[in-house]
């Protein structure tokens, strides 16, 4: 397993967001994270890359423990991508800058590297002509495109995804799944924090239905989406799916 | 330009039509101006004043002493400030440094308040009160710049504090450290936020070195308080000084604006 978590725990205060989670994610496994608003599918992504600090428990990232005090977390952010529901590219950079900016300033590429990286990941994502573009003259969907870009170009080994397309107009949502799926055939390890049910049905090999800071249900796509069995799961997908 | 700004009644134009004839009207009508006498007694006092043994050049070298300080006390400003203002940052983000933290408050605290004029008189005669060779006006400019360090501290508190933490968030979990993501991703758009404060710190400072007389310098107010001596005149040397301070200040207020809408105008989201 490339990420391992034991019994999870996270509060705000008197506040109990988690109460003890116990997962994990295989190399190339792709995992969709469901369930209902303030549920702590956000707190439990933003808890893998220690954005957000836990309460207690163990999380692992290829067999290291990086919620021990010896554990620099900024290695391993290195290899653990994230992309954020409001894409947060730096609007001081240009495209090809806020995509080179980590790998330079951390040495892993020289400026050259990083750009033909950069060039490489644009196209990809299909902005090629974007390089020196400022992210203000950019739509939702190609902002979240080039985050995508941002994170990738670490080559990071897991990507986190935390409600990646919920900021965006409807009509960009298509052009963003698409890139996502591409990296999900392309073999990507992915951790995806979603309301998209029909995208976590077509990309995932796993579900995950977290309430109230449990994993509440989990299963293949077609187990949890078609055969609901517990009570809250088949109210949630009932409330979500009829649209 | 000559679009009217509709939030305004009058126009920057208007503005500076208006300061000029008050302080123009204000000379005239002391020196009793509508009598030829007073008219002869005002260019005699003027010519006094100003042009003979080219006192002019008092007023000269003293603008360029309140100039030449206000600029590096600025400068001084501008370097201590940002060290102060993200040190204290950094602490409250998480970074343990109990220490600096502590001395950055009680440097903020301390500097804030109390009055500028008791902070230049304890560094020249308290702090510097053996060091006779050193140039006063170096003593003013540390006086000053480390002033308005204490005051810069708090815009770019402010500055860094506008950034949404999402722009951490973002460089961080990429694997760049605090200070890289400081220095990379948030201080240049805090600074950009907040050049036009940076400016009105300027134009404030370059009001505040008017004390700088009472440590011996010939600045600016200075230099009129010297002219009155040699000529026993009280308005006019002051009015002189008055105005060129107004001058300059409301230049300088013309470029913060101007600045202002260029830079919400290319402000990029």
């Amino acid at each position: 397993m490339i990420i391992e978590v034991e019994n999870l725990k996270k509060s705000f205060g008197e506040l109990n967001v988690l109460n003890g989670i116990t997962t994990g994610i295989n190399k190339g496994e792709r995992i969709a994270v469901i369930g209902p608003s303030g549920s702590g599918k956000s707190t439990f992504l933003r808890c893998i890359n220690r954005m957000e600090e836990l309460t207690s428990g163990i999380i692992k990232f290829n067999g290291e423990d990086i919620t021990s005090q010896d554990c620099d977390i900024n290695l391993i952010r290195r290899h653990i991508g994230m992309v954020f529901q409001h894409f947060y590219l730096f609007p001081h950079l240009t495209v090809q800058q806020n995509i080179t900016l980590a790998p330079v300033q951390l040495k892993i590429m020289s400026q050259n590297e990083a750009l033909d990286k950069a060039k490489y990941l644009l196209e990809r994502v299909g902005l090629a002509d974007k390089l020196n573009e400022w992210p203000d003259k950019l739509s939702g969907g190609q902002k979240q495109r080039v985050a995508i870009a941002r994170a990738m170009a670490m080559n990071p080994e897991v990507l986190l995804f935390d409600e990646p397309t919920s900021a965006l107009d409807p009509e960009m949502i298509g052009e963003v799944l698409d890139v996502m799926k591409e990296l999900a055939n392309s073999g990507m390890t992915m951790y995806l924090v979603t309301h998209e049910m029909g995208f976590a049905k077509e990309v995932a090999d796993r579900i995950l239905f977290i309430n109230q800071g449990e994993i509440y249900e989990e299963g293949t796509p077609s187990e949890v989406f078609d055969n609901p069995k517990k009570p809250r799961t088949i109210e949630f997908l009932s409330k979500v799916l009829r649209r | 330009m000559t679009m009217r700004n509709s939030n305004n009644k009058f126009s920057r134009g208007d503005y500076f039509l208006w300061a000029f004839a008050v302080i123009i009207l204000v000379l005239l009508f002391q020196s009793g101006f509508f009598t030829a006498e007073a008219w002869q007694d005002f260019g005699r006092r003027f010519y006094q004043n100003f042009v003979y043994q080219e006192r002019y050049m008092m007023l000269v070298n003293g603008l360029r002493s309140t100039i030449f300080m206000t600029s590096f006390a600025t400068l001084i400003g501008l370097v201590v400030g940002v060290i102060v203002s993200v040190i204290r940052v950094a602490h409250e983000g998480g970074v343990h440094i109990p220490v600096l933290n502590a001395i950055a408050n009680c440097y903020v605290a301390a500097l804030r308040g109390t009055p500028v004029m008791v902070q230049l008189l304890i560094w020249n005669f308290t702090v510097f009160a053996s060091a006779r060779d050193l140039n006063t006006q170096y003593i003013a400019i540390l006086a000053f710049g480390l002033n308005s360090g204490a005051y810069i501290a708090e815009i770019f508190r402010g500055g860094i504090g506008s950034i949404d933490r999402g722009q951490m968030e973002a460089a961080r979990s990429l694997g760049l450290s605090y200070g890289t993501s400081m220095r990379f991703v948030i201080l240049p758009q805090a600074i950009r936020n907040v050049i036009p404060m940076l400016f009105n710190e300027f134009i404030v400072l370059l009001k505040e070195t008017s004390v700088a007389g009472y440590i011996g310098i010939d600045d600016l107010t200075r230099a009129g308080q010297n002219i009155q001596a040699l000529t026993m005149e009280h308005s006019q040397p002051l009015l002189m000084v008055a105005l060129i301070y107004l001058v300059i200040v409301m230049f300088l207020s013309s470029l913060v604006r101007r600045l202002e809408k260029y830079l919400s105008r290319s402000k990029r989201g």
